[in-house]
Formats: structure tokens, sequence, C-alpha cells
């Protein structure tokens, strides 16, 4: 699936990856290829990407902001992104 | 006919000015590129947002947002923020003039029965107004060549609460559109109420029924003021980014016309020179003619 990672200034991840773990208001949500339509605002904490072929896994401080699912398509718009 | 000697300061002192605005204008082209890919890099972020938004709206919600309720037409005693956006320096041809006089046209528009409160960023707008004596409500002249989305945070933080609470009717903000690096218009865009984005091509209805968290109002709560902000902050961007354009023109036509200057300073000079020369001649074939006499 297509991740896209955004915050105010700059797209700061855009790429496929397997696997999205997002911190949202509430707790932790884990996106896969084929999640239904979902959107849900962000809190804080720690945003990981695993991109395709499951070795490298990028690692961003998000807070604010929200994320959505639609068809293949994972976009992460968070208001601070800062990678870690 | 001047003197060579002066003729010859002046074209050095033209040389060297042309040496100056040269030296600005690779200067405000190597900044404009980066102030460029700052406005382009800042549109994805505007694009997810306003589609969302577009994705959540419908009327019945709107109802319920402060910084979605639009103003009673001809209410009186309504009050309105203008914020100018301006540059910190000059040496831009008409940049700042532009967006000042902009601003000063709204408010001309707005003052017969609205209250305007000026808010201002850069130190042109500042000193202009301060020359005018024109009360300003606030003013800031720390925000420079990278503006942040904190720093259009704390710019419209405020005016938000203040609409939310009805003190302001209205927020407008006056920058400089960047559609080119030439054409650079100053633009007024009212921010505040929020004129709900349009689903283009679709009518109405969500295309896609999204599983929702919390809720859609909760999430449209939220964005709402991001919404804003970033339109403060596309502003900041794209006035830098307008501000380099400008100077850029500015100093190559300054660039341009000391070349012309120095080239009519130097034929002046030649001949000059070349006339002082004949006279010598003159002279010493005169003064041998008199001796042979």
């Amino acid at each position: 699936m297509h991740v896209t990672v955004i915050s105010p200034e700059r797209a700061v991840f855009d790429g496929a990856a397997d696997a999205v773990v997002a911190p949202a208001f509430d707790g932790q949500v884990g996106i896969l290829p084929g999640h239904a339509p979902f959107m849900t605002l962000l809190g804080k904490g720690v945003l990981t990407v695993r991109a395709a072929g499951g070795s490298a896994a990028s690692r961003f401080e998000v807070a604010g902001g929200f994320l959505q699912v639609v068809g293949d398509a994972v976009r992460v718009v968070a208001d601070q992104v800062q990678t870690s | 006919m001047p003197k060579p000697r002066e003729l010859r300061r002046r074209i050095k002192s033209v040389q060297s000015t042309r040496k100056i605005t040269k030296t600005m204008e690779l200067v405000a082209t190597s900044k404009l590129k980066r102030a460029q890919d700052r406005v382009v890099a800042a549109r994805p972020y505007a694009a997810s947002l306003a589609e969302v938004m577009a994705d959540l709206y419908s009327p019945d919600l709107a109802e319920r947002f402060p910084l979605l309720r639009q103003p009673v037409a001809g209410m009186a005693g309504r009050r309105v923020a203008l914020l100018l956006i301006t540059a910190n320096r000059g040496l831009c041809g008409a940049f700042n003039a532009n967006l000042i006089r902009e601003a000063r046209a709204r408010i001309e528009q707005l003052e017969p029965d609205a209250a305007v409160d000026l808010h201002l960023v850069g130190k042109k707008g500042v000193s202009y107004f301060k020359f005018t004596k024109r009360p300003v409500a606030s003013q800031r002249i720390d925000i420079g060549d990278k503006p942040t989305a904190a720093h259009a945070a704390e710019l419209v933080g405020p005016l938000m609460q203040q609409f939310e609470t009805g003190v302001l009717d209205a927020v407008e903000v006056v920058f400089a559109q960047f559609k080119s690096a030439v054409s650079t218009p100053a633009t007024t865009l009212r921010i505040l109420p929020i004129t709900p984005p349009r689903a283009d091509g679709r009518s109405g209805a969500r295309t896609v029924s999204y599983i929702l968290k919390p809720s859609a109002e909760a999430i449209l709560a939220r964005l709402l003021p991001l919404y804003v902000q970033n339109q403060v902050y596309r502003a900041l961007v794209e006035t830098v980014a307008g501000f380099y354009g400008a100077q850029r023109t500015a100093m190559k036509n300054a660039t341009d016309n000391a070349g012309d200057i120095i080239e009519l300073l130097q034929r002046t000079y030649n001949r000059a020179r070349q006339a002082q020369i004949t006279q010598e001649i003159a002279e010493i074939v005169g003064g041998a003619e008199a001796l042979r006499g």
C-alpha cells in the first residue's frame, strides 16, 4: 500500500509500505494492506512505517492531525512531525 | 563639457553600484529557489486538509461550529481583523507598496460600516502604518525567510479565539500571491468565517463511507483550526517567495540600468578626453607658430 506522511511544511515520507502503526487519539492503531476506509484523529506519539520488503522501518514523532485510509492509500497528516 | 576626471569618478561609482545590484540579484535568485521549494512542499498538506474537509463537511454540521458561522449581512457594528503581511526588507520594487495599497483599499472598503483591527507582519508594513499614525492591534517583525506552521499558529490563534467568542466578525489576510517569480499580485483572502471547500466534481454526499473515529464532528472540530492556520502559513510562505521574486526583478533592472549609464558615461568620457587632446595639439601648434613668427 502507498503511504504518505505529511507535515505542514513538506511531505516527509512518500512510498510503498507493508504496515503502519500510528498513535491515534485513543491508542495505537495498526494499518495493514486492505484496511477499510478509515479516518481518525492522531494523538501524540511515535508513528512507525514499515517499508515494503519488510526490512527498514521509519519512525516519526508526530502530534496532532489525522490519519486517513482510502483504497490502498494511507495518508498521515500531522501538525508536527519529527524524524526520530 | 564635464571634466574627464569627474566622469571617471562617476563611472567608477556606477560600476560599484552595478556590482552590488548584480550580487543582490544572484542572492535573490538562489533564495527565491528555496522559497519556491517551500511553497511547493506546503501544497500536499493543504490539499489533504481541503480534501478531507470537503469529504466530512455537511451543511447541518456547519451550524454547530463557530468557525463556520457566516456573518449576518448588513449587521451594524461589525468588527473585522485585517492581517497584512509585508516583507522585512526593501529593494524589491513596488512589492511592499502594492501590499500596503491593497490593505488600504480594503480598509477603506470596510471602514464605513465596520471597525478594522490591523495586524501587521513585516517591517515595511509596520513602519508605514507608524508613519500614518494609524492604531495597530498587533505587529511582529521577527518572522524571517523561513516561516513555520508555528508562526502561523501564533498569528492566527488569538484571532480565531476572538472570532469564536464573537468579538470579530471576519478575518482577512492581505498577502502576495505567488503565481510565478514575476507575478506576485497583492491579494486579499478571507480566512474566517471559513468558506467550506467544495468537493470538486462530486455532488455533496461523501464518496467513501469512512469508519470515523471519534466522529465526523470531532474530526472537523480539530481540522477547522488547522485549515485556518494552514491558510495563514501559506500566505506567509508565498509572500516570502514573492518578495524574492520581486527583488530579483528589481535588481536585474537596476543592473541593466547601471550598464546603460556606464555606457553613456564612457562615451562622454571618451569624447571629453578626445576634445582635450585635440585642444592640446591646437595649443602646441599655435605656440610653435607664434615662436616662428
